[in-house]
């Protein structure tokens, strides 16, 4: 009696063992041929491949584990099983449920941009849910519950066993034992004839980046499938398998279809060219930079490497008064507007003057589209930002820069601080080069009435002058260099204003005066000298009219040079300060300036036969 | 005992594709269901076929199917507008008691599986060499790629109809006398079909059930 009991508690233990085992055999069927993943963990997938390989032979040399033995079928190793295993000789013989889940990649989805995004979840990372977590979206746009394996065991409410049982609870476990064998073979060979299998394999034995994964997960409870998604799914059930006290249920929905839903081109693994990546200049030769670049990516802040294929021919490309692309933070322009004040105040000495109008002429040459107020990059000696930083609405379209920098406005008042100078003198809004002309022709006038006028003044003058070097050189150099203060920036008594040219000849005293005549004869003379002077020292503007203007007014300065020896010195500085001037003579005030210079040596034949 | 017998659904097959259906078919499904010894199973991919079948890699037995095999082929060959047959038998040796009248080993079949085939007349310039690259008309291409597609499908049916079988059917099955390859000695019968021969030999064997003769 003692060993009946003793019988049926080790056959019923045999048989529970044999359930949970059963369990564990077949969560390794189902996820060794849909658990595409391989884990570091006793795993390797050379002994997938080769055992995936026709060569390998089943009955090869290597030892059977233990659990191998289990239903006489030695399975490879399935890490993801064997983590769910453990947990689950817990579960006390609960329902066990498998899904296989399709992840799908989106249709936009860039291999050559790869990285996973959300939405694609690898079967390592959701190869296990517990029992709890259903909150899992399985019906998600990138995923889809392709199969459902369903495991129970349903125990029978009388599973006591008595005597007239004894013999088939002796042969129950061994017969049990035997039909589960049975059944894992038959599950052997289903799982590999289902859709499914064929999406494990194209993962598993492919190179190529497929645009689909395959994820599971081993839940004891489960939402069940809607009528809809089960009329799209079909059913196979395996015939259940009796127990003394209940029996194995095995079934699986599965979706035919999935070989279409899996089935895309997929993406080999091969470098590609792109010609035209995101942030080369020939995808957007154009294009703005947004604010948060500033001033490593804009154009116009680009190093030096890169300035002259950026910031130059979006300099040319671009128009100051057709949206040109604007600095990348107005603060940037600003700033750098002020760093180019800052250089080009720190510019050389006066002599360079004589140098600038060749370069800022070669500037307006360059760039005749422009208004005369961008300079060219060419002789940018700074790498300051291009001119690109046009701000629109400001006044720096009025002025006129030597440098890479940002346009900066001409106050017009200071020009008009000058008492002599007449309304239609000041410098109009627009080119300063128009008003620059006009401004010296009207300063030789000027200077001509004045040393008329107020002959004394003219020593007067010259202490005036040169009482205030720094003043006109500073003059000089805002002038050369910044032109904020206008083209001249000069004392009102060193100005000739040409435009007064009836002015010149109105003498303050009768003509027939010795004296006078003397003092008019001299101060004439040394207007004429000084313009003479003052020609002679202007640069040529044109090459056409280079020759010209230096052949016409040669007869001319030699025969007032003798004359106008002695007031040179006194002229000196105004002619300096004419001639810088002149630097911005146009051809056409050159020839204002020799009809005068004509009309004066008329002037002075009709005093010398007077005489 | 009873002898469960299993008609597989016909097949209509090319000569080419004898050999990958009836390995398929053999071994995957019925073989490997009756080794239930200890074995380490092998999955092998038909070249004709987007199928996976599994060997319980015993050597003999791959040996001696592919023996069955050839013998089939070459029956095909010999008539070939004949219904071919191959019949998989489970057996059972009984008490070896010799009597006066005979003293043949007497076979207990407890289970019997009969593959029926439909070898369409082999072609010549065909591709019996299914797996070269032929370039072939494009209609025939198209059909053959149909045909190909409805075998498969047929095929995939015809597994799965022997996994119900062997599902439905475990009470008939014997205790297991090998634990090494197939566990249940069996045998493999060829035959082909005339009309009245081929009926004959049914109407015997359901006559001698659990006795059968052995074919030649």
């Amino acid at each position: 009696m003692a060993s009946y009991h003793g019988n049926t508690h080790s056959e019923r233990a045999k048989m529970e063992q044999i359930i949970t085992e059963f369990f564990a055999k077949s969560l390794h069927i189902i996820l060794e041929s849909r658990c595409p993943y391989v884990s570091s963990r006793n795993y390797s997938g050379e002994q997938v491949l080769s055992s995936l390989s026709p060569s390998s032979s089943s009955s090869s040399s290597s030892s059977f584990r233990p659990r191998d033995k289990w239903f006489n079928l030695a399975l490879r190793d399935c890490p993801a099983a064997l983590e769910n295993i453990d947990f689950w000789r817990q579960s006390n013989l609960e329902p066990m449920i498998v899904d296989v889940i399709l992840m799908q990649r989106p249709i936009d989805w860039d291999p050559l941009n790869f990285s996973p995004k959300t939405g694609f979840v690898s079967g390592k990372e959701r190869h296990y849910y517990g029992s709890d977590n259903e909150e899992f979206g399985c019906e998600g746009r990138n995923e889809r519950i392709i199969e459902r394996w369903v495991l129970q065991y349903e125990s029978k409410k009388n599973g006591g066993s008595t005597g007239s049982k004894k013999r088939s609870n002796c042969t129950s476990s061994h017969a049990l034992y035997k039909k589960s064998i049975l059944l894992l073979r038959s599950l052997y060979a289903t799982v590999r004839l289902l859709p499914a299998y064929k999406l494990f394999r194209d993962l598993t034995s492919s190179a190529h980046i497929r645009m689909y994964n395959l994820a599971h997960r081993v839940l004891s409870f489960v939402e069940p499938f809607t009528r809809r998604e089960e009329a799209d799914m079909q059913r196979f059930v395996f015939t259940p398998v009796d127990a003394s006290c209940g029996r194995l249920c095995l079934s699986v929905l599965y979706r035919s279809s999935v070989v279409d839903m899996g089935s895309d081109p997929s993406t080999p693994l091969s470098p590609q060219f792109i010609p035209e990546y995101v942030g080369s200049p020939m995808a957007e030769p154009l294009k703005r930079f947004p604010s948060g670049f500033v001033s490593q990516s804009s154009p116009s802040s680009s190093p030096f490497g890169r300035r002259h294929s950026w910031s130059y021919d979006l300099y040319r490309a671009s128009q100051p008064s057709a949206n040109p692309s604007p600095s990348p933070s107005p603060t940037y322009s600003d700033s750098h507007a002020s760093l180019a004040k800052q250089r080009c105040r720190r510019l050389p000495p006066p002599s360079l003057p004589h140098h600038l109008p060749d370069e800022t002429l070669i500037a307006y040459m360059k760039t005749p589209s422009y208004d005369e107020y961008w300079p060219s990059p060419v002789f940018s000696p700074s790498p300051s930002p291009s001119p690109p930083t046009y701000v629109p609405n400001s006044h720096t379209s009025k002025a006129l820069l030597r440098c890479e920098s940002a346009p900066v406005s001409i106050p017009v008042t200071k020009l008009s601080s000058m008492p002599s100078l007449p309304n239609k003198q000041l410098m109009p809004p627009s080119p300063p080069l128009k008003a620059t002309l006009l401004t010296a022709a009207e300063n030789i006038a000027h200077l001509l009435s004045f040393s008329k006028d107020k002959p004394h003044q003219i020593s007067g003058a010259r202490p005036s002058v040169n009482s205030s070097p720094s003043k006109s050189f500073s003059s000089r150099l805002s002038f050369q260099d910044d032109y904020d203060d206008g083209p001249f920036v000069v004392e009102d008594d060193e100005i000739l204003y040409p435009s007064s040219r009836s002015g010149l000849f109105e003498l303050p005293g009768h003509p027939n005066e010795p004296g006078g005549t003397l003092f008019v004869k001299r101060s004439q003379d040394a207007a004429v000298g000084a313009l003479v002077r003052m020609l002679k020292k202007a640069p040529p503007l044109h090459q056409d009219l280079q020759g010209s203007t230096l052949q016409t007014p040669t007869n001319s300065i030699k025969d007032t040079t003798e004359i106008s020896e002695e007031p040179r010195v006194q002229q000196s500085s105004a002619s300096n300060i004419v001639s810088s001037g002149l630097g911005l003579v146009t051809s056409k005030t050159t020839a204002n300036a020799l009809e005068e210079l004509h009309g004066y040596r008329k002037m002075k034949d009709s005093f010398l036969k007077l005489k | 005992m009873n002898c469960e017998i299993c008609q597989l659904k016909e097949l209509d097959v090319e000569h080419f594709e004898i050999h990958e259906v009836l390995r398929c078919k053999i071994l995957h499904t019925i073989l490997f269901h009756r080794a239930l010894g200890l074995v380490r199973p092998k999955d092998i991919d038909l070249e004709l076929f987007e199928i996976t079948y599994v060997q319980c890699g015993d050597v003999e037995l791959e040996r001696k199917v592919d023996e069955k095999i050839d013998q089939f082929l070459d029956r095909v060959d010999k008539h070939p507008n004949k219904k071919n047959q191959i019949c998989l038998s489970f057996y059972e040796v009984k008490n070896k008691q010799p009597t006066w009248f005979t003293n043949k080993v007497e076979r207990l079949y407890w289970e019997q599986w009969y593959i029926n085939l439909n070898v369409a007349p082999h072609q010549k310039g065909h591709s019996g060499k299914s797996t070269s690259s032929k370039i072939v008309v494009d209609p025939e291409a198209e059909e053959r790629t149909v045909r190909r597609a409805a075998l498969e499908a047929s095929l995939r049916d015809v597994l799965f109809q022997i996994i119900r079988f062997v599902n439905e059917k475990k009470d008939h099955i014997p205790p297991i006398p090998n634990l090494e390859g197939v566990s249940f000695p069996y045998e493999i019968t060829i035959s082909s079909s005339s009309d009245s021969a081929f009926g004959m030999e049914m109407f015997k064997r359901m006559l001698q059930t659990g006795h059968p003769t052995m074919l030649s």
